[in-house]
């Protein structure tokens, strides 16, 4: 005897033995209430609810029904064909679901945005962004008056993906101006994790303030090597890790763009600028107390020939404001070499980063060839950050709060205590015949001190207070000092 | 001595260069649901033969699936290099929405691209216990009958105009009964499986239904496979002339530099060889005369209806009665 046939056996005696139960009970029923219907359709209904149940799990085994008992044995053979069907069904669907599921797309939604991945993984998009809208006040600002004002300093949202394991893309606009432009536009050919080639409009690696994410930094505006170092270039370049990504490499070629700003849309001069960088993180994958340290160098040089802002720098405050530029008959002719030893350590709660950048460009004034010089502007910056509630500070600032924010007063978030010095010195030899002392600033110093409180892994609050003193770029004396309390709303995903 | 030296010498740089040119071919073919152990045959067949003949080395792969699937899947990129499916429609699709082969690609190879035919025919159970007899027996109540969905395989598309076609001559043409009559049979179908070969698995293998309604080749394997025991044929008064072609798919040998080789492939199919594997498993030939007298003897003569004849053609077949909103989906949502 069959094991199916067995349990369909005790299937149909359980039924007929709920069957007599149901009949007892309607005839229990029907003598308690004389004047009451026998209620055969309820136990019809009970029937069949029951009956489907068993359809759906088999019961222990039984005797089979007498072999000279056709009516049983054909209801017996009735149940097992309802029941093959059902379990044959339920083999279809899981087949197709298995063919589905290797051509659906996963789609995702979560803190770190919208992400839709083709069933084989090898194609995916995703959708991130970056909104921060700030407050700054300017205050003891009578000689140089500043708006305080609110504004949105970031409005990015980025689309980015790969198309099969060959081909990466990003592409992120900037609508937080009062036009909307470009900030990241580019294709990665990803040859190997060794050697991946990108080209399009780029972050210059010079800077690793600048490399940080917009939303990472650990204040509200990066520091003084930031403005000597190049924002956006438009070019080419191999990068890749190397040593199990404990080395870092970038390489490039590019337009060339002036301090602290991007390049132009096309190239001003006819000079391409070469740049590169490596980044040393030897114990990286090592869980020991040297493990955050990250040390590096970055370089640039090329040839920049012209006048201008597309030239020449301009360099701002913590508040954004210019206290430096060359006087207007100035051009950029000839090299222009940067170079930034960096240096970073992150130790579980406590974070240090560290950077100098030298910039020096052969300038001359114009129509005077005898003016030809080279001047050289420097900057340098320290900041620490320390995490008041315990989590891992890192170059990507707080990822994750331990205990995100909640209203009903369960979590706080995290909170991170940051402070920076920096300094931005400008080649003595600027001034006077190259530079204004008398509205350009031939030293900047800071001193900032922050707070950000991490609500959540997307939403953060960013409290700082920068104090800028300078030597110089005022009339008779320094510029004044430039006290700032800026504050930021920070979503990012 | 110095004979046989040469003789060596010339050996070893035939050999040699033989070795140097053989290269490493791999075609993929597409098939529909029930060709799996015919094609496994022939690829066997006709791979020695090239080799023999070209000294490369040919590596056949097949694909077997729903027909309609099938073509669906060929026109979302999966790169054949041949297509061997159920009907001519399934190819058209994929001239027509794939733009990977010639419109007029049935007319490249002999009658009309179709070097094997079947029919369609019942497989019941050994002693025929629900007395199957022809087409009225399968809309009976109590009659559980297995076929595979029209919308996606070419089987069950031949299975549904055969009925079809036996209803229209019973009612004498009356569309309305012979709807009703078919909204029966499809109310007798507990499972509608994507494919023939489901079908079979769902009738043979899970004993699921009473009568399976299948190409006569795979109720004809159905039955070797169990060894004579268990089931039997039924064939009813009238059929239709299924008609499987094959093409090469443009684009892609073209693309992959594999014409030569995929065109004979499919002209190996019209050899005394391909026809003779074709009867042995248990298609029509359709050059009979390229196969012995014993092996035909396994094809009852019956009556049978074409697409072409009777349908006109599987243009408008499709369009009549299996696109959205033709009369199989009339049909199956009554009979739901």
């Amino acid at each position: 005897m069959s094991y199916r046939h067995k349990n369909l056996a005790l299937s149909f005696a359980i039924l007929a033995a709920l069957a007599a139960n149901t009949n007892e009970a309607a005839a229990r029923t029907a003598a308690a209430n004389p004047d009451s219907k026998a209620p055969d359709t309820a136990a019809i209904d009970a029937l069949n609810s029951r009956l489907a149940r068993l359809e759906k799990y088999l019961g222990a085994k039984e005797e089979a029904p007498a072999q000279d008992d056709p009516e049983a044995q054909e209801q017996v053979a009735t149940l097992e064909q309802r029941l093959l069907v059902l379990e044959r069904k339920l083999e279809l669907q899981q087949e197709e679901a298995a063919t589905k599921a290797t051509s659906t797309p996963l789609l995702t939604l979560n803190e770190k945005g919208l992400s839709a991945k083709s069933a084989s993984g090898d194609f995916e998009i995703k959708l991130k962004g970056l909104v921060q809208a700030d407050q700054r006040l300017f205050f003891g600002d009578d000689a140089v008056p500043q708006n305080d004002s609110f504004l949105f300093r970031r409005i990015r949202p980025t689309i980015e993906g790969s198309f099969g394991s060959l081909i990466g893309f990003r592409l992120t606009p900037e609508f937080a101006g009062d036009s909307a432009t470009i900030v990241d536009a580019y294709v990665d050919v990803k040859f190997d994790p060794r050697y991946t080639l990108r080209v399009g409009k780029v972050k210059g690696p010079i800077g690793l303030e600048r490399l940080q994410s917009g939303g990472a930094t650990a204040l509200i505006e990066r520091a003084f090597p930031t403005e000597l170092a190049p924002n956006r270039e438009l070019g080419a370049q191999l990068q890749g890790e190397l040593a199990a990504g404990r080395v870092n490499y970038v390489i490039g070629v590019y337009n060339g763009a002036p301090d602290g700003r991007d390049d132009p849309t096309t190239d001003a001069d006819d000079n391409f600028e070469y740049a590169g960088r490596v980044f040393f993180e030897p114990w990286k994958n090592d869980a020991n107390a040297l493990s955050g340290l990250g040390f590096g160098i970055a370089a640039s040089k090329g040839d920049k020939e012209g006048a201008g802002n597309n030239f020449l720098p301009r360099y701002r405050t913590p508040g954004q404001n210019i206290f430096f530029n060359y006087r207007n008959t100035v051009l950029a002719d000839g090299e222009h070499f940067r170079l930034s030893p960096q240096a970073y350590f992150y130790r579980n709660a406590l974070g240090l980063q560290a950077e100098y950048i030298q910039s020096k460009q052969q300038l001359l004034i114009s129509g005077l060839p005898a003016t030809r010089t080279d001047l050289t502007n420097t900057a340098w910056q320290v900041t620490g950050s320390w995490v008041l509630t315990g989590e891992d500070a890192s170059y990507r600032g707080v990822v994750k709060p331990n205990s995100p924010f909640t209203s009903h007063g369960e979590g706080w978030g995290a909170f991170e205590l940051v402070a920076r010095y920096g300094e931005l010195d400008i080649d003595d030899d600027a001034f006077p015949v190259y530079a204004n002392l008398s509205t350009a600033a031939s030293q900047a110093t800071a001193w900032s001190v922050g707070l950000n409180w991490y609500l959540n892994s997307n939403l953060k609050l960013v409290f700082n207070h920068t104090h800028t003193k300078f030597d110089g770029g005022a009339v008779g004396g320094d510029r004044e000092d430039e006290k700032t309390f800026f504050s930021r709303v920070q979503l990012s995903f | 001595m110095k004979n046989i030296i040469k003789l060596l010498a010339a050996a070893s740089l035939t050999l040699g260069v033989g070795l140097v040119n053989a290269k490493e071919i791999q075609l993929l073919n597409v098939s529909y649901d029930p060709t799996r152990e015919f094609y496994q045959e022939v690829n066997k067949e006709f791979a020695a033969q090239w080799k023999q003949k070209t000294g490369d080395d040919l590596k056949i792969q097949a694909s077997h699936g729903g027909s309609g699937k099938q073509a669906r899947s060929v026109i979302d990129g999966l790169e054949a290099d041949v297509v061997t499916l159920a009907l001519a429609y399934d190819i058209d699709s994929i001239s027509e929405k794939g733009k990977l082969l010639s419109p007029k690609w049935q007319a490249r190879l002999p009658l009309n691209s179709t070097p094997y035919t079947s029919t369609i025919v019942f497989l019941v159970r050994t002693g025929n216990p629900k007395v199957i007899r022809d087409w009225g027996d399968l809309a009976r109540p109590g009659v559980s009958v297995i076929t595979p969905n029209p919308k996606t395989s070419g089987g069950a598309r031949w299975n549904y105009l055969a009925a079809w076609a036996w209803a229209q001559k019973q009612y004498g043409g009356d569309e309305t009964k012979t709807r009703a009559y078919l909204s029966k049979l499809f109310r007798n179908v507990p499972v509608l499986d994507t494919g023939a070969r489901g079908s079979t698995t769902t009738f043979v293998n899970r004993r699921i239904g009473d009568v399976l309604i299948a190409w006569e080749n795979e109720a004809q394997l159905a039955i070797e496979e169990a060894g004579g025991k268990g089931f039997q044929i039924v064939v009813p008064s009238l059929s239709i002339r299924a008609e499987p072609p094959v093409a090469v798919v443009d684009k892609v040998v073209d693309r992959r530099g594999t014409r030569k080789v995929a065109e004979a492939y499919l002209n190996f199919l019209y050899t005394a060889k391909g026809q003779q594997l074709a009867a042995k498993h248990h298609f029509r030939p359709a050059l009979p005369n390229l196969v012995s007298p014993e092996e035909l003897k396994a094809f009852p003569t019956l009556q049978l209806v074409t697409i072409d004849k009777d349908f006109g053609g599987w243009k408008k077949a499709q369009a009549t009665h299996f696109a959205d909103g033709g009369t199989f989906d009339l049909i199956y949502k009554n009979a739901r």
